[in-house]
C-alpha cells in the first residue's frame, strides 16, 4: 500500500516515460529569475565578504545560478546540450574548487588569517 | 510582444530586495539582518508572483515556487551568515533545491549528479578547509569570531551593483528580447531509440509482444535496427524471411539519461577529453601547491604556538616559553 503510493508519487515526479511537454516561454522567464536573483547574490556575496572561503563559495552560487539557467533553456528547447554544458560547469567548479582551497591553505598558513584585505598589496 | 511582467512591480521588487539584501549583510549592530532578510524575501516573492500574475496561465509546477524560495533564501544565508560553516550548509540547501528545480526541468541525471558532485565532494572539500583553517570559537558569542566574518566590506555599492546587474538582466522580460518560441514536439528526442534495439527488446519483452526466437530485424545493406521513430513501428524477425511490423510499444520513450549520453558522447566527445585534462591539471596544481611548506623563523613559529595554546585555554599562555637561542 505505502510502497505502491510511493511509486506513484515518484513516478509523477521523476516522469520518465518518453519526452516531456513543451514548456511554454513565460514559464521559462520564472527559471530565468530565479537564476539571475541568484546568479547576482552571488556577485554581492563575493564582492562584500572577506572571508576567503565564502567569497569561493559565492563564485560557486554563480556557477549554480548558470546552471539553473542552462538546464531551463535546455528543457524549453528539449534537446540536451544544455545538460551536457551543465556536466562541464560542473567539472570546472570541481577543478577551481581544488586550485582555490590549495590557494587558501597556503595563503592561511603564511598569515593564519582567511582576511582577503591582509593581501591588498597584491592588486599592486 | 507581450510582457511577462510589469516594469513597475519588477522594478519595484528589485528595490525591495536590494534594500533587504543590504540590511542583511553581515554586520554588528544586532537584530538588523533578520529584518534586511525578511524585506529581501518580501522582494523576491513579489518578483516571481507579480511574474505569475501577469500569466497566469503558463504558471510553473506548485514545487517550483518551494525550490525557488529555499533556493534563494539558502543563498542569501550563504553570503550573509556569519559563521564560515553555516555558510556552507546552507550552500548545501541551496544545491538540495537546486536540484529540486532540476528535477522539475525533468533533468533527472543532472539532478543526482549534482546532488552527489556538490553536496557530496565540493562541499565537503570547503568545510574540512573551514575546519582547518579556522579556529572553532569556544563558546557560541558572535564576539568571539574573527573582525573579517563579523563585517561586510562596502555593502552599499556591492549591492548596487548586484542589482543593478539584475535589474539589467531581467530587462528582457518585458523589452528587447522577442519571445522565443518553445520546441513543439518530441519527436526528435525519440529518434535516439533508434540505435537501441537492446532497450526496446526489453521493453516488448516485457511487454509479452515478443514471441520466443524473435528478434529485431536489421537492414541487411547498413546493418541497422529496423526502428522507425518517425512512424512509430518496429520491424521483428523470427528466422530468415519471417519478418512482421508491429507498433511502437506503449511506454517506449527516450530517457533523459540516454539523452544525456547520446549528446555528450555523440555530440561533444572531445569537450569530454578537455574536461578530464583539465580536472587533472587541477589535481596536479592543487598538490604542488598545498605540498610547499612556508618557511618560517624561529619567533614565528613560537609566537603560533603561544596563540594556539591560547586558544586551547591552557594557562601555559601567560608565562611565555623560553625564547630557543641555538
Amino acid at each position: 500500500m505505502t510502497s505502491a503510493w510511493l511509486m506513484m508519487t515518484s513516478s509523477a515526479l521523476l516522469a520518465q516515460t518518453g519526452a516531456p511537454a513543451a514548456m511554454a516561454g513565460p514559464t521559462l522567464a520564472h527559471y530565468l529569475f530565479v537564476s539571475a536573483a541568484m546568479f547576482a547574490l552571488g556577485l554581492i556575496g563575493f564582492l562584500t565578504r572577506r572571508n576567503l572561503i565564502i567569497m569561493f563559495l559565492s563564485t560557486e552560487l554563480m556557477f549554480q545560478a548558470a546552471g539553473i539557467a542552462l538546464i531551463a533553456f535546455s528543457r524549453f528547447h528539449l534537446n540536451h546540450t544544455g545538460e551536457t554544458f551543465v556536466i562541464f560547469v560542473l567539472t570546472i567548479a570541481a577543478a577551481e574548487a581544488a586550485m582555490a582551497l590549495a590557494l587558501v591553505v597556503l595563503l592561511f598558513r603564511r598569515r593564519e588569517s582567511l582576511d582577503a584585505q591582509q593581501w591588498d598589496e597584491m592588486s599592486g | 510582444m507581450e510582457a511577462f511582467i510589469s516594469p513597475f512591480v519588477l522594478y519595484l521588487a528589485i528595490a525591495i530586495g536590494a534594500a533587504g539584501v543590504f540590511l542583511a549583510l553581515p554586520r554588528r549592530t544586532r537584530g538588523v539582518q533578520a529584518i534586511g532578510g525578511l524585506i529581501a524575501a518580501v522582494g523576491g516573492g513579489l518578483a516571481i508572483l507579480g511574474m505569475t500574475a501577469a500569466n497566469i496561465a503558463d504558471r510553473p509546477n506548485v514545487y517550483f515556487y518551494i525550490f525557488a524560495f529555499v533556493a534563494l533564501g539558502g543563498g542569501l544565508r550563504v553570503i550573509t551568515h556569519q559563521r564560515p560553516v553555516y555558510a556552507a550548509l546552507y550552500f548545501i540547501l541551496t544545491i538540495l533545491a537546486t536540484a529540486g528545480l532540476f528535477l522539475i526541468l525533468s533533468a533527472e541525471f543532472m539532478a543526482f549528479a549534482l546532488i552527489i558532485v556538490y553536496a557530496g565532494a565540493i562541499l565537503i572539500t570547503y568545510l574540512f578547509v573551514i575546519m582547518l583553517a579556522t579556529q572553532t570559537p569556544m563558546n557560541d558569542d558572535v564576539e568571539s569570531l574573527a573582525d573579517y566574518d563579523l563585517e561586510a566590506r562596502e555593502p552599499l555599492a556591492a549591492t548596487a551593483v548586484g542589482f543593478v546587474l539584475l535589474a539589467a538582466l531581467t530587462t528582457m522580460m518585458f523589452r528587447g528580447v522577442p519571445q522565443v518560441e518553445p520546441a513543439a514536439d518530441a519527436t526528435a528526442a525519440n529518434a535516439i531509440i533508434e540505435v537501441m534495439p537492446g532497450r526496446v527488446e526489453t521493453v516488448l519483452r516485457r511487454g509479452g509482444l515478443l514471441q520466443p526466437g524473435e528478434r529485431i530485424a536489421t537492414d541487411p545493406t547498413t546493418g541497422r535496427p529496423l526502428i522507425n521513430a518517425g512512424e512509430r513501428t518496429v520491424t521483428l524477425s523470427s528466422g530468415r524471411d519471417a519478418r512482421r511490423t508491429i507498433a511502437w510499444p506503449e511506454g517506449l520513450g527516450a530517457r533523459n539519461i540516454e539523452g544525456v549520453g547520446m549528446t555528450l558522447i555523440g555530440r561533444h566527445p572531445g569537450t569530454i577529453e578537455i574536461a578530464g585534462v583539465i580536472l587533472l591539471m587541477a589535481m596536479l596544481g592543487a598538490v604542488v601547491l598545498s605540498r610547499k611548506q612556508v618557511q618560517l623563523d624561529d619567533a614565528e613559529k613560537s609566537r603560533q604556538a603561544r596563540t594556539l595554546a591560547g586558544s586551547i585555554g591552557e594557562p601555559s599562555a601567560s608565562t611565555p616559553g623560553p625564547e630557543r637561542t641555538a
